[in-house]
């Protein structure tokens, strides 16, 4: 068995790997970053580059910026992540630059901002980057390549080894080599992002995102909070099958005289452009599944009547060029050039984009793990019930550099832990190669997917639910009979069957958390309870795993 | 409707040399090639290895050859008899997956990136020249070495134009502080031909906006 030692070991390298890598060397840490794609290639590569900073001028405040956030995430949000957030949001700004990435300025070359707010925001706090999340990626590759963290890059986390309740290392595999690896580390960084891929096709995430952190986190003794909390954005595309999910926007857009019709072309919602995804989306699954859905299964959303009136016309086109470009063409692929001038009505449906809920931490991203960290979309916390436009990005890199940090200076006064429940480990994952069993995973991915999609999604009640955990125990039972190749180089079943494992215990999370949710808050919609409790003493799920079971339960949010 | 289409297949581990393979594989108006290649993944042979990432054409992973041309497989048609192999003049991992590693590897070697600021505050003035802007569209699928006939041939002495896409971005940034047209130069760029034949799929202007700016005047 091969084993490797270091101080910090990040699991995920998009923005929040990224930054926690290079800020746990900058501290002098020995650093190794493991990473399913290429480093950097995540959701901040592809997100659309915008990115908001603490508050500035005479009329803005940082009371007033954590006030937005709080109210926006319905009162779930740890009043202290926001307030991080809220005071660090410029320093991240500062370092993506320092990284080489430049935001958006005039010819003059001092910064620009947008026109208009971003979503959930009092005032205009949200910068935007000149080639959207892929000049990100340059910034973030860069930064990652000048620093002296040691980059494993297609290498898939199958669990972490614990030692004495406290975390030791993680049993990877390397997927290029297929060989099966053990790292010792003193602290461990989770990033793997959300988990997006839990719904594919309807989300607008990489398939990449497939709930690892959540699983492992569970597995290791951590808690998570507020799992139920997804959040979809109401537009994406329902066609051609291969774009299917693919994110083009949300109800800002509609402003001021966008429409929604169903597929008989009856108007079913007018004046939506201040409501929230959450509400939006889910009025949009009810009309389809009262049987409005166009042949495409979605809903028309028709700009037209903002392009028949002429100061309108310019006023709207050039807000849109300027905020949703990047959804534009994707209208266009998709649609054609008619539907991206807002001519032609598109066919909408809602889709998996963000996670809110994730890894209980500290404000110093610790769990209540010894040496577990999280940071990112993988932490929860910091969003609540809801997320405000353009936060996201700025979440990845305040949080990442304060996992860093900490787990570095963590790191300094423990000694490499005993590594030797990795044996076990490293077994289960070479016993993936060559089983012969019934079921191929990629079969289960989907089955699950499905049911994922199915039963809770953007509206949920109590009879689905339970059906999606009698569906999710037979998708556990069946995965144990998996079918798998046994050659070693780039196996992608292996890698499906350690994805399965994640993406179960993940859906688990989500699903026992919106059960025990017995109301409507935030993302998180119920027809069974379509009421939002009395808002003075909302309450956060938290999901922790006794005795190999997941139980959920209710906590009074810290005020 | 079905359409036939032919994968070249190769494990370097296993096999001598790469072998074409055929599928017969359901074609709608508007499929994909990364369709078909999920099609053949879930009910024919899931030993097939391929990437895929974003389904926008934004990620840059999907990119490989179809009929001799470099395509993203998230947006390429499906069409019948089509030819699709990984991408031209890479190291193959797998199949359809080219190791990527070597070019972050390369990021660092080059040190492709700016020196460290230490700013306390937003920097009041970056003046970033549009040409820099359109270089940042690159979203490093690595097609464009794949068009590159020099760098096919010649990958040890000429870098590609990935990696001069790479250094005219740095050229152009107002804090980089590396002579990267003299870098260009030891990384082969006087071997380029000028042929303009070096294509990126998402339209940057490699030899104009790349090629032309370094070369030393």
């Amino acid at each position: 068995m091969t084993s490797d030692q270091t101080d910090v070991l990040v699991i995920g390298a998009g923005g929040a790997g990224i930054f926690a890598a290079a800020n746990a060397s900058k501290m002098g840490a020995k650093v190794i970053v493991i990473s399913k794609e290429p480093s950097g290639y995540g959701d901040t590569r592809i997100s659309l580059g915008a990115m908001c900073r603490s508050a500035e001028g005479f009329f803005d405040s940082s009371e007033k910026f954590s006030r937005d956030m709080i109210k926006g995430g319905e009162f779930l949000n740890d009043p202290k992540l926001v307030g991080d957030l809220v005071d660090e949001a410029t320093d991240a700004v500062i370092a993506l630059e320092d990284c080489g990435h430049v935001f958006e300025r005039n010819s003059s070359g001092v910064l620009k901002s947008p026109l208009g707010k971003f979503g959930g925001h009092s005032h205009n706090r949200t910068v935007m980057s000149p080639a959207f999340g892929v000049s990100m990626g340059h910034a973030i590759r860069g930064g990652l390549a000048r620093s002296g963290v040691t980059v494993w890059e297609e290498t898939v986390c199958a669990e972490l080894i614990l030692n004495e309740g406290e975390v030791a290392g993680a049993v990877v595999l390397c997927m290029k080599t297929g060989r099966v690896k053990s790292i010792q580390a003193k602290s461990v960084i989770i990033a793997t992002g959300g988990a997006g891929s839990l719904y594919y096709p309807h989300t607008d995430c990489m398939p990449y995102v497939t709930g690892d952190g959540y699983s492992l986190a569970l597995a290791a003794g951590a808690e998570l909070v507020d799992m139920e909390q997804v959040q979809f954005i109401p537009f994406a595309l329902t066609h051609p099958q291969s774009m299917m999910g693919v994110i083009v926007g949300d109800g800002s857009m509609a402003q001021p005289f966008g429409k929604l019709l169903n597929g008989r072309g009856e108007v079913i919602l007018k004046n939506f452009h201040n409501m929230t995804r959450a509400k939006l989306a889910m009025i949009m699954i009810k009309e389809i599944n009262n049987g409005g859905a166009t042949e495409h299964g979605g809903l028309l959303f028709d700009v037209s009547t903002n392009m028949k009136i002429p100061i309108l016309k310019t006023v709207y086109k050039n807000m849109m060029r300027r905020k949703a470009a990047h959804f534009l063409r994707n209208v266009r692929r998709a649609y054609g050039r008619d539907a991206a001038e807002f001519k032609e009505p598109w066919d909408v449906l809602p889709s998996a984009h963000y996670f809110m809920g994730g890894v209980k931490t500290d404000e110093f991203c610790k769990s209540r793990v010894k040496g577990l960290y999280a940071c990112g979309q993988a932490q929860g916390g910091v969003m609540g019930g809801n997320r405000l436009g353009s936060t996201s990005l700025t979440e990845i890199f305040v949080f990442g550099k304060r996992a860093g940090t900490a787990a570095a200076e963590d790191a300094k006064s423990r000694g490499y832990p005993d590594g030797g429940a990795a044996k076990n480990a490293v077994k289960r994952v070479e016993g993936l190669f060559g089983r012969k069993g019934k079921t191929k995973p990629v079969h289960l991915k989907k089955r699950l997917r499905e049911l994922m999609w199915k039963y809770t999604g953007p509206l949920r009640d109590g009879e689905g639910l339970a059906t999606a955990l009698d569906g999710l125990a037979e998708i556990k039972r069946d995965s144990s009979e998996l079918a798998i190749s046994s050659f070693r180089r780039y196996n992608t079943e292996v890698v499906d069957a350690i994805e399965l494992s994640h993406m179960i215990i993940a859906a688990e999370a989500i699903i026992i958390s919106a059960l025990e949710r017995k109301e409507t808050r935030g993302a998180h919609v119920r027809s069974d309870y379509p009421d939002t409790e009395d808002t003075t003493t909302p309450k956060n799920v938290v999901v922790r795993q006794t005795e190999g079971r997941l139980i959920a339960t209710s906590q009074e949010a810290l005020p | 409707m079905k359409a036939t289409i032919s994968i070249q297949r190769y494990n370097p581990e296993t096999d001598s040399e790469p072998r074409w393979v055929e599928y017969h594989v359901p074609m709608q108006s508007g499929s994909t090639v990364m369709e078909c290649l999920n099609y053949i993944y879930e009910n024919e042979d899931s030993t097939l290895a391929f990437q895929q990432g974003c389904r926008f054409n934004s990620c840059g992973l999907c990119a490989l050859m179809v009929n001799n041309k470099p395509q993203m497989a998230c947006v390429a048609k499906l069409r019948d008899q089509i030819k699709i192999a990984p991408l031209k003049g890479m190291s193959v991992i797998r199949d359809l997956v080219v190791d990527r590693t070597a070019y972050f590897n390369m990021l660092r070697e080059l040190q492709l990136y700016i020196p460290e600021q230490e700013k306390t505050s937003i920097p009041a003035k970056i003046i970033e020249p549009q040409n820099r802007v359109e270089l940042l569209q690159c979203v490093e699928c690595l097609a464009c070495n794949s068009t590159c006939e020099q760098f096919v041939s010649d990958g040890e002495m000429f870098a590609g134009p990935y990696v001069f896409v790479k250094l005219a971005q740095l050229h152009l940034d107002p804090r980089n502080d590396i002579d990267r047209k003299s870098q260009a130069v030891k990384l082969g760029l006087d071997k380029c031909v000028d042929c303009g034949e070096c294509r990126c799929i998402n339209g940057i202007n490699i030899q104009k906006l790349a090629i032309e700016l370094l070369r030393i005047n």
